[in-house]
């Protein structure tokens, strides 16, 4: 909301408060003041001059050079305008002035004549003719012949002014208003308020036609009509038009700025009506099936069948509190209007707005909420503004209808209660002193209690609760004093087992020199192309957003592999190296109908340098695995974003846990990587399910442990996975460790064959193991690896 | 004889001195005292000295002998030290070169995200976390914000469908955990959120940690005192708290929060847009008609809430400039914490 505090001091006597005074009074109300605007920002030092002399220039066809009273001195300055004449009174930029565009004046030579100063044109200015009668003549802006010598431009101009950005909040529409927010201010200020008084005298009703006003529509509560005979269409004075252009309005003619003028003083929209539109009565009405209008804008809209529409006899000639018809509008010629003044349903506003993509100041305004009191307060206003401006003849008549205001709302409170939630003690005359600045009625009540009377624009005020706020606002938040929950009893609290879980599982990854990274809930829709998912992939079965950003946010994600590849190919294109970087975050897996979606963490992990293979990516997976349990099984993966050869499937019981292994080299182009790097993606929510729960001592053996290594060829196909297996499967609890050492494939090695190498430890909890023992189970393991997988000893 | 023994010492002495290494020192004490050495065959000659005389010359030699190893060992131990410490000294390496072992880090927000917790879990909170998919109920309609409500413009929503949105605040886990738990309630829900907006200051996708607080007689200077000792404790023990008059459609009264700027200390910077307060959050007294509508009667129990950007917080802490740094996940940014 704009506020000109020229506009502000008619109702609240602030006498010579600063913008900035003013703005902290606002703030402390709870009003932000987003930006203090000075409307004559970019013009400086330029002063009203007067031409005292003017010769030609001896070096020049159109220059002139002149002699400027600027009434503190007397400067040379050369001129180029076509109308500069001695004795005219025009603006002078001197020296060092700034003007629009960044312009700024120096003392030069013209054709070898100094000149001190530019005499200005409106152009130059930056104004046009609804700013100053003249600012759009070809030359310099004449002043009037009266304007003191030396008077500040901006003066001149009505620009020397500040205009206060207010940020008004949702429950105040009676502030997206000049009277509601001087009301605020005066009160904050402790200064006096003065309402606005609306005089004006009326021409008796002699016969003239006037439409009828019938409602039909619930969204409307009141409509009010009145007839204006004799109308001077007529551009207003200077200063409704400067106050117009202060608020970011367009000054028209006489009657339409009126309105405007109303809408942003009282916060009521109101239309005016050539009544040559209107054929017989107004009916305020529900859109019929299919209608149409074309609007003030020239535009056609179909109605949809829940707008509601001010009609005549045969046609909609308004949207309701949005747009008035094409020719509705005032003319030239305009000799009868008839002015609306109306309360319409916000809610109803907004959705006919939304629907037909159409805003206006008047929709904005009625969209926040215009009060019961407003039709009338506002009706008023612009009747005593046509008087006074002389714009026409108001004709003694009503065309009215509508339901009367609701009753007052009255509340019965007391200071205990009023007090109770703020939590320190205010007094009852203290409570009643803020409540009376703000309009409200007070009623005699005994001892401690407190009764009021809720102003009719008040109506975000329902119970005392309201009534608190009302009061710490003004009595100052500066005075709470801060306390400890002191009423409230202990609670126990914490963090989930699964969150906790899962912040372990970020410090295994932190301590493998993993990165966690962050990124968005919505992607691309083409992220399944580029995965190349195949049609029937149920991630390919996204939430779709209805209003997203852009193309690139329209899904929500069902995994998290997109993300995890956009992000190694930024850091690569980036010139980062070695990359390691994970990320724990949710999918969404629609449900379908109106159920919510299930969201289920997944861990995605991301390698990228010239040190990752496929090994580090299982490692980094393993040790995530191994946290939550201990049996797993990996085959070959069927991700179709995978190298076949080079990753893996993990399940465990059936259930399909992840994925990792190394990006497909067709994938990793679509993201436009160099080389390779490897990603896995793990089902944390399905993990969580198999979390081990406190783990149980097992004796640690005091007996000595015996080392034994074992070579054997087998097929070069054979995995070491089995072979490791097989041993553990024939040891059993005596083998305590085992793993391979080496692996050779060349010479002495047949073709087709490896040599696998391997160490094992052996050593029994009940005793200490003899050369013979570990000979059996040696024998034990070499004949089911020899049997199981043709297994030779080297 | 005896001239021979002292000859053969003084000669062994000598060449004991001369040994530069371990090994020469070992091949003069095998030259002298081996079992074929020089001076075991003095004894070895000892048949050839009359009867009366070999008991002098036996100890003569003995002496010898004794003297001799006395001076291979510590010319051994001399030798040795000397040897290990030229190893060592050859082993010396270039310690300012790396092996990458490198540790990984949280990213920041998360971190922050953590230490917010840890904070309020130590004062007894329960830690709930909603869906970030959410219902129009939870996310508008029980914070008394029905639809086509003004204050619905405050917040640029994604919809899904007409009932279904992205949660634009975790003020939506509020009514569901009141649903589940009555007083005394304390409780925060950290977690992600989403407005349809993008722009240098704003990310469609960010984070926020909702608190609440619904017991008996609490008021606006209980918001007051943990506000307080939340500011102290992540901006700095010198922090001040202002409460600015706001409105929130679930709280009444409401207010915005702003603490003193903890770069500038109150006197204007660039951070604080030269006022001396940041706005870190929104907070307020419950409205009376969310605790009815989750059945807890507003006449016995009162409560607090307030909403802070995660987000917000960790750029302060920082001082990281904008928003959007956190999402795009750069490695040299995400090293830097």
């Amino acid at each position: 909301m704009k506020l000109p505090v020229c506009w502000l001091k008619e109702f609240a006597e602030i006498g010579n408060a600063s913008p900035e005074q003013i703005a902290e009074a606002l703030l402390r109300v709870g009003f932000e003041v987003e930006e203090i605007i000075y409307d004559g920002a970019d013009i400086e030092n330029v002063v009203v001059g007067k031409v005292i002399d003017c010769k030609p220039h001896t070096n020049s066809d159109h220059l002139h050079v002149c002699m400027v009273d600027v009434s503190s001195e007397i400067l040379q300055i050369v001129c180029g305008a076509p109308n500069v004449q001695t004795g005219d009174i025009v603006p002078v930029a001197l020296s060092g002035a700034k003007l629009p565009g960044g312009i700024e004046i120096k003392p030069g030579e013209l054709r070898g004549v100094m000149s001190y100063g530019m005499l200005c044109s409106g152009k130059e200015l930056g104004v046009d003719d609804t700013v100053i009668e003249g600012a759009e003549v070809d030359g310099l802006l004449q002043l009037p012949k009266d304007t003191p010598l030396g008077t500040n431009i901006l003066d001149v101009l009505g620009k020397n002014e500040y205009v206060l950005d207010v940020s008004v909040t949702a429950n105040r529409p009676d502030c997206q208003s000049i009277v509601g927010l001087a009301r605020e201010v005066a009160a904050s200020m402790g200064v006096k308020f003065n309402p606005p008084v609306n005089k004006y005298k009326m021409t008796p009703y002699g016969g003239e036609y006037v439409p009828t006003v019938q409602i039909t529509s619930k969204v409307c509560s009141r409509y009010t009509g009145r007839l204006i005979k004799d109308v001077k269409i007529a551009q207003s004075p200077k200063w409704m038009r400067d106050r117009l252009r202060l608020v970011g309005v367009r000054p028209i003619n006489n009657i339409v700025d009126i309105t405007n003028y109303v809408l942003f003083e009282i916060g009521q929209p109101l239309h005016a009506f050539d009544i040559r539109f209107i054929d017989s009565g107004i009916i305020v009405r529900t859109a019929a099936k299919n209608e149409k209008i074309t609007a003030l804008d020239g535009k056609e809209y179909a109605l949809p069948e829940d707008a509601t529409v001010i009609a005549d006899s045969k046609k909609p000639i308004a949207i309701a509190g949005i747009m008035g018809g094409e020719y509705s509008g005032i003319a030239d010629d305009t000799n009868t209007v008839f002015l609306e003044a109306a309360r319409f349903e916000r809610k109803s506003i907004r959705v006919t707005s939304r629907k037909l993509g159409l805003r206006s100041d008047s929709s904005a305004r009625y969209e926040k909420g215009v009060d019961y009191g407003s039709v009338d307060e506002g009706r008023e206003r612009a009747l005593a503004l046509i008087y006074r401006l002389k714009a026409g003849k108001i004709v003694d008549v009503k065309s009215d209808d509508g339901v009367a205001p609701p009753p007052k709302k009255v509340i019965e409170t007391s200071a205990a209660q009023i007090s109770s939630i703020i939590g320190i003690d205010i007094e009852k005359p203290a409570i009643e002193k803020i409540l009376v600045s703000l309009d409200f009625g007070l009623t005699k009540a005994k001892g401690d209690g407190i009764i009021c009377t809720v102003p009719i624009y008040r109506e975000d005020i329902e119970d005392f609760a309201d009534l608190s706020e009302e009061v710490i606002r003004y009595y100052g938040y500066d005075n709470l004093k801060p306390t400890f929950l002191k009423n409230a009893a202990c609670t126990a609290g914490g963090i989930s087992t699964d969150e906790k879980r899962m912040g372990d599982v970020k410090n295994i990854l932190c301590g493998k020199g993993l990165y966690e990274i962050m990124t968005y809930s919505f992607i691309n829709e083409k992220a399944s192309d580029m995965l190349k998912l195949p049609q029937a992939d149920s991630r390919r079965n996204v939430l779709k957003l209805r209003n997203p950003l852009n193309e690139d946010t329209a899904v929500m994600r069902t995994q998290l592999v997109h993300s995890m590849l956009t992000t190694l190919a930024l850091n690569q294109s980036r010139g980062n190296d070695d990359i390691r970087i994970y990320e724990l975050g949710r999918v969404y897996m629609p449900k379908g109908g109106n159920e919510l979606p299930e969201e289920r963490f997944v861990l995605s992990v991301g390698l990228l340098g010239n040190n990752e293979d496929f090994y580090s990516a299982k490692d980094i997976v393993n040790s995530v695995l191994k946290y939550f349990t201990d049996g797993y099984s990996l085959v070959y993966s069927k991700q179709p974003y995978l190298h076949p050869g080079i990753s893996a499937d993990i399940s465990k019981d059936g259930k399909f846990l992840g994925s990792f292994g190394e990006v497909h080299p067709t994938v990793a182009e679509n993201y436009g990587i160099n080389g390779k790097c490897y990603v896995g993606e793990i089902d944390i929510t399905a993990l969580l399910g198999f979390a081990k729960g406190d783990v149980r001592y097992k004796t640690i053996s005091k007996f000595p442990c015996v080392n034994r290594d074992l070579a054997i060829v087998v097929d070069d196909m054979c995995k070491a996975g089995d072979i490791i297996d097989i041993v553990k499967d024939a040891c059993g609890d005596s083998l305590e460790d085992i793993s391979i050492f080496d692996v050779y494939k060349g010479e002495q090695i047949e073709r087709g064959k490896k040599s696998v190498a391997l160490s094992l430890k052996f050593r029994s909890p009940e005793k200490t193991l003899s050369d013979s023992d570990v000979q059996r189970l040696m024998l034990g393991a070499i004949d089911r690896l020899k049997a199981e997988i043709k297994a030779e000893l080297r | 004889m005896k001239e021979q023994i002292n000859k053969l010492t003084s000669e062994c002495t000598a060449e004991i001195k001369a040994a530069a290494t371990e090994s020469e020192l070992y091949a003069v004490k095998v030259k002298y005292l081996g079992k074929n050495g020089l001076i075991s065959d003095l004894m070895k000659n000892m048949r050839d000295i009359p009867p009366e005389e070999r008991p002098i010359i036996g100890k003569t030699v003995n002496n010898a002998r004794g003297k001799l190893e006395e001076l291979f060992e510590k010319r051994g131990a001399a030798l040795h030290a000397a040897e290990l410490e030229a190893k060592l000294a050859s082993e010396k390496i270039d310690i300012t070169m790396d092996k990458d072992t490198a540790v990984g880090k949280l990213h920041p927000l998360n971190a922050v995200r953590k230490r917010l917790v840890d904070f309020f879990v130590s004062m007894g909170f329960d830690v709930m976390d909603g869906p970030e998919v959410e219902t129009d109920y939870y996310n508008f309609e029980a914070l008394n914000v029905p639809k086509d409500h003004p204050a619905r413009d405050m917040q640029d929503t994604f919809f899904i469908n007409e009932s279904i949105l992205l949660r634009s605040q975790t003020s939506a886990s509020q009514v569901r955990y009141m649903e589940k738990v009555k007083p005394p309630i304390k409780m925060i829900s950290p977690g992600r959120v989403f407005r349809n907006d993008d722009d240098a200051t704003h990310s469609p996708v960010f984070h926020q940690l909702e608190g609440l607080v619904v017991d008996k007689g609490i008021t606006m200077c209980d918001l007051k005192g943990i506000l307080d000792l939340f500011a102290k404790h992540f901006f700095g023990e010198d922090t001040k708290v202002r409460f600015r008059p706001s409105y929130f459609p679930f709280t009444e009264p409401s207010v915005e929060v702003d603490v003193s700027c903890s770069i500038c200390h109150g006197k204007g910077c660039k951070i604080c847009k030269g006022t001396g307060w940041i706005e870190i959050l929104g907070a307020g007294i419950v409205n009376r008609k969310v605790l009815r509508g989750c059945g807890i009667d507003p006449d016995v129990y009162t409560g607090f809430a307030f909403g802070f950007g995660i987000d917000r917080i960790a750029n302060i802490i920082h001082g990281i400039p904008h928003i959007k740094l956190l999402y795009e996940n750069d490695m040299r940014f995400l090293k830097q914490f």
